[in-house]
């Protein structure tokens, strides 16, 4: 459903991403790992038209993504959940929401609000609350629940377990499997590449801009290289 | 529910006030309520911008534009006070668009130095183009305001016209911020790539929000243009354009009503000053007294001064039970 060929991004004289190519097929949690600096966050920029790439093509379901804006590629059903701060942290839970839903007609918002309820039930608790006053994995689970708020086909992630508890990690990986099972597709951005192998189908190792190593997520899993490298066994 | 009813109380006896106020307080008042209403409209009116995150500096030459542009429609072409109104909230608004289009892009400090400069553009032009603006001897004889061809000769129907003109002004803002578009205009203000990613074409809702406070500062200028009958280019410079900023910031930044008691406040505190150079001191200061003792603007005081009343009595020493 995505296909990314020959992907070449610079800031002014760096060049963050040198030659990168995958592709995400329908329905798979594709991941994306290696370390700081690797471009892995850049390749997520240029699919959500943040950063406009160098050169290379961007498909999804056979319509490029080159020169389109960030709201035009959202329309298309990519939704974005960006590292950092995610939030919108002066807005009630609610009003973060609502904003998720911001191209979608008024009508099924309504709906689609329910069905968040059904995975996410303390945001309905929270309705109310400054976004800025939840725990930091409320935060997370905010930011994942608004980019779904736009009922996305390919969701983006980048890195949700940054900054988590082991525990509060182990619900986001929950949360992204059930939110896969609902037949929505998922890239996955991660430093922590133990979570990012054991819910991803397949992965791809970046490295200083371009990919060094892709596999099944159980054999790079396996590979002694990786083994050493990103999951300090 | 009390609080509602509270609220709902104020505004009643606030319109009852504003009603009242030219069978009690005499044409002097009724002269000084018709321009705070004006500063109200122009206050408010620059609040969707600043939520959007931009420092607009340059509401007075949009204000300039309405003025002059519905003066002369008047004057020169005898064309009815509500068109000419209108003509000049209209010809604001397009030079918003052009102003607006390519500067919007540019960010915080900026763009506000783009709309300074555009104050001094707009003065420079109703200074020079003498043919049209008289220039430096001021535009005079302006005819009043009329509605549906009855002239409001008198100051009171001219001030009910402010009132009016203020009111409905303030309505369309208050829906306005509390849609969906207040909404984005609070997501682009906060944090406006995250609002672009998304999906919120933030380009294009900046742009909207300005124009809107282009039109409703075109409508204060008419207005004002009318009421006065005689306009003076220096008059729309730097100094005004900063005080509709500090009406925002002293009033507070954080509620819709906030412009509005920065308008007021400031406008009747600062009546013995007008037009002499204590003014800019005047607005400097209450601007000083805001950051340092109030940041987040009068609005805020009553909750300031509980505060203090909370911390007061939690510090006084309490009666040890002996006694």
């Amino acid at each position: 459903m995505l296909e990314v060929e020959n992907l070449w991004v610079r800031y002014g004289t760096v060049e963050a991403v040198k030659g990168v190519s995958f592709t995400v097929s329908a329905g798979s949690i594709v991941s994306l790992i290696g370390a700081n600096g690797a471009g892995k966050t850049t390749s997520l920029r240029a699919l959500t038209g943040l950063v406009q790439p160098g050169a290379g093509e961007l498909r999804f379901e056979s319509t490029s993504l080159v020169g389109l804006a960030p709201h035009q590629i959202v329309s298309l059903g990519i939704a974005h959940v960006p590292e950092g701060r995610r939030l919108f942290p002066k807005m009630t839970v609610l009003e973060n929401l609502t904003m998720g839903a911001y191209l979608r007609p008024r009508i099924d918002v309504a709906s689609t609000l329910t069905m968040i309820y059904e995975h996410f039930p303390i945001l309905k608790e929270r309705g109310r609350q400054r976004a800025g006053s939840l725990s930091g994995g409320e935060q997370q689970m905010l930011a994942i629940a608004r980019a779904l708020m736009s009922r996305p086909k390919l969701l983006l992630l980048d890195e949700p377990s940054m900054g988590l508890s082991p525990i509060m990690t182990a619900e986001v990986g929950k949360v992204i499997r059930q939110i896969n099972s609902l037949r929505v597709s998922i890239i996955l951005v991660e430093q922590n590449a133990m979570l990012a192998l054991t819910l991803a189908q397949y992965g791809y190792v970046l490295q200083t801009g371009q990919v060094v190593m892709q596999g099944k997520a159980e054999d790079l899993l396996r590979d002694e290289g990786v083994k050493k490298a990103y999951l300090g066994l | 529910m009390h609080r509602r009813l509270g609220v709902l109380l104020g505004l009643v006896v606030l319109a009852v006030l504003a009603l009242l106020l030219p069978q009690f307080g005499g044409d002097y008042y009724v002269h000084i309520f018709a321009l705070v209403f004006t500063n109200v409209i122009l206050a408010a009116s620059l609040r969707p911008s600043l939520t959007c995150g931009q420092l607009n500096i340059g509401h007075s030459a949009f204000m300039s534009i309405g003025a002059y542009t519905s003066a002369l429609l008047a004057k020169n072409l005898a064309v009815p006070f509500e068109i000419s109104l209108l003509g000049g909230a209209l010809l604001a608004t397009a030079v918003g668009w052009a102003i607006g289009y390519p500067s919007l892009r540019l960010r915080g400090v900026y763009f506000a130095m783009v709309t300074v400069a555009f104050v001094e553009v707009i003065r420079l032009i109703a200074q020079l183009w003498v043919p049209l603006t008289r220039g430096m001897s001021g535009l005079s004889g302006i005819p009043k305001p009329s509605v549906l061809g009855m002239t409001l000769s008198t100051r009171t129907g001219q001030y009910y016209l402010a009132l009016v003109l203020m009111l409905a002004t303030l309505l369309v803002l208050w829906k306005l911020e509390h849609s969906r578009l207040g909404l984005i205009w609070r997501s682009i203000g906060m944090a406006d790539h995250l609002a672009q990613s998304l999906g919120v074409n933030i380009a294009r809702h900046k742009l909207l929000a300005f124009m809107l406070g282009c039109f409703f500062a075109g409508i204060a200028g008419g207005f004002y243009a009318h009421f006065i009958r005689f306009l003076f280019p220096p008059e729309f410079g730097f100094l005004m354009a900063t005080n509709i900023l500090v009406y925002n910031y002293v009033g507070g930044r954080g509620h819709f009503v906030g412009p509005i008691v920065g308008a007021v406040f400031l406008s009747l505190l600062s009546e013995p000053f007008r037009g002499s150079p204590y003014e800019t001191i005047f607005f400097s200061i209450a601007m000083l007294l805001t950051i340092l003792f109030l940041p987040g603007g009068l609005i805020t005081l009553p909750r300031k001064l509980a505060e203090l009343r909370w911390w007061r009595t939690a510090s006084a020493p309490t009666p040890s039970p002996a006694a």
